[in-house]
């Protein structure tokens, strides 16, 4: 079990959140790959329910979770974390040359080609919920992410992992994909669904989950 | 060693800005000193399947050495500043720092910055584009004042000029000349010295040598929006 209050390895990660955003903090894409890799960590908890106390800002400038520190470098940005992690271990990052930086390059489109487009729809269904632009404008968002998704199924077409083995762009992608889970459009793409199911059913991955949810659980706020 | 083939546009809607994605890649060859080659597209041969081979969401840049195929402005910046001495500090603590910041720029600034030129350009013309406005500039508000507090009065953001800095100041661009970033000099002057520098100089140039397309029928009439991966 990683979680170990004396690991030299530290992650940030938020007291309790409400249930949209249960089992999605980004915490966990450092979790899961803490337990990929077999690395104890222990878990520093922040509240989210209230702003992040000013020296918090000095570790993560965007007062976010997660920040990570161990006894080489204290780093944010979940894609930073996950890559400095996996950068020689070979579980999480092939070693060949060219399997190793499509990876990479899985990870940044993960981030930077899919999850924007996401968030966008994160916007309308749940922060700015009920406001009438999400309406009119929420069609045209689903589109432009459906042909996304459709040309990241088509580059996936029938392998297991994106380069042939499981490595941080499958985490990252499958992160980023788990942020729709209050929609049907991942099993529109019945191999993306088929990846999602394929990592979260890793062992690893089931820890993280069971990890993170057990926090929120333990810190129920209390019934008005 | 293979020169590396870089795919960009020979147009862009840019009004010549040189806001696409390839700039960030000629950059960064340009201050690791390493050559590199460029196979241009018209505009719209960006969707077809030659080039949708050598990136699947059918954008540029794509980056060809040997057997080697890359897509992802981000992944080829990380692969040219691995490849020479210049993009990453050598001590792995520095080069794990100057990574963050790389990926704070393409993951929680750049689609802060996107999201405002989709409200004022892409859907500018949208009923709801007024409405959601206000809300898409408050929140490159709050990032940008946060990134502003940050930097302080540094130079770069963390010691020497590296990948991180070479991504944030692309990702600011676009927002360069606009009062959202002008309320914090320490920012606007951050950009202007990164666009300062002789290797981005040098890559400006080629990038607008390389513009003799022709402007397509769909853009004939002015409206300007910067292409890339996210476009």
């Amino acid at each position: 079990m990683p979680i170990d209050p004396n690991a030299t390895a530290e992650i940030t990660a938020f007291r309790w959140v409400p249930d949209f955003a249960a089992g999605l903090v980004r915490d966990l894409r450092i979790r899961w790959a803490l337990e990929e890799i077999e690395r104890p960590y222990r878990v520093r908890l922040l509240d989210a329910t209230n702003p992040r106390p000013a020296e918090y800002f000095l570790e993560q400038p965007f007062g976010q979770v997660p920040a990570y520190r161990d006894d080489e470098v204290q780093l944010f940005e979940s894609g930073a974390i996950l890559l400095h992690l996996a950068i020689e271990d070979e579980r999480l990052l092939p070693f060949d040359r060219n399997q190793r930086m499509r990876s990479v390059a899985w990870m940044i489109a993960a981030l930077n080609s899919v999850e924007p487009i996401i968030l966008q729809l994160l916007a309308i269904d749940i922060f700015n919920r009920g406001q009438e632009w999400t309406k009119e404008r929420r069609p045209q968002v689903v589109d432009f992410l459906e042909a996304r998704l459709g040309k990241l199924s088509e580059a996936l077409g029938d392998k297991e992992w994106f380069e042939g083995r499981f490595s941080i762009g499958d985490m990252m992608i499958v992160s980023v994909l788990r942020q729709l889970r209050h929609t049907d459009i991942v099993g529109k793409f019945p191999n993306l669904a088929a990846l999602v199911a394929r990592a979260e059913a890793r062992p690893a991955f089931q820890r993280a989950l069971a990890d993170q949810l057990a926090v929120f659980e333990q810190h129920q706020p209390e019934a008005a | 060693m293979t020169t590396p083939v870089i795919t960009a546009y020979n147009w862009s809607p840019d009004r010549g800005r040189g806001l696409v994605r390839d700039m960030r890649v000629r950059w960064a060859f340009e201050e690791v000193g390493r050559s590199y080659d460029v196979r241009y597209l018209s505009w719209g041969q960006q969707k077809e399947p030659a080039h949708r081979a050598r990136n699947p969401f059918g954008q540029v840049p794509a980056y060809e050495e040997g057997d080697l195929v890359l897509f992802e402005s981000g992944a080829i910046v990380f692969h040219i500043a691995e490849s020479a001495p210049g993009l990453f500090p050598e001590a792995p603590a520095g080069r794990a720092r100057a990574i963050e910041w790389m990926f704070a720029a393409l993951n929680s600034v750049e689609p802060v910055v996107w999201d405002l030129i989709i409200a004022r350009i892409i859907e500018g013309d949208k009923d709801w584009a007024a409405a959601r406005l206000p809300l898409v500039e408050a929140r490159l508000n709050n990032r940008l004042e946060e990134l502003s507090a940050r930097l302080g009065d540094s130079e770069w953001l963390d010691g020497e000029f590296s990948a991180g800095d070479l991504m944030t100041v692309s990702v600011l661009r676009p927002i360069g000349d606009s009062p959202l970033i002008r309320a914090f000099p320490n920012l606007a002057a951050y950009v202007e010295r990164g666009e300062a520098r002789p290797a981005f100089k040098r890559a400006f140039e080629s990038w607008k040598a390389g513009q003799t397309g022709e402007t397509p029928a769909a853009f004939a009439q002015p409206k300007h929006e910067p292409e890339g991966e996210a476009a």
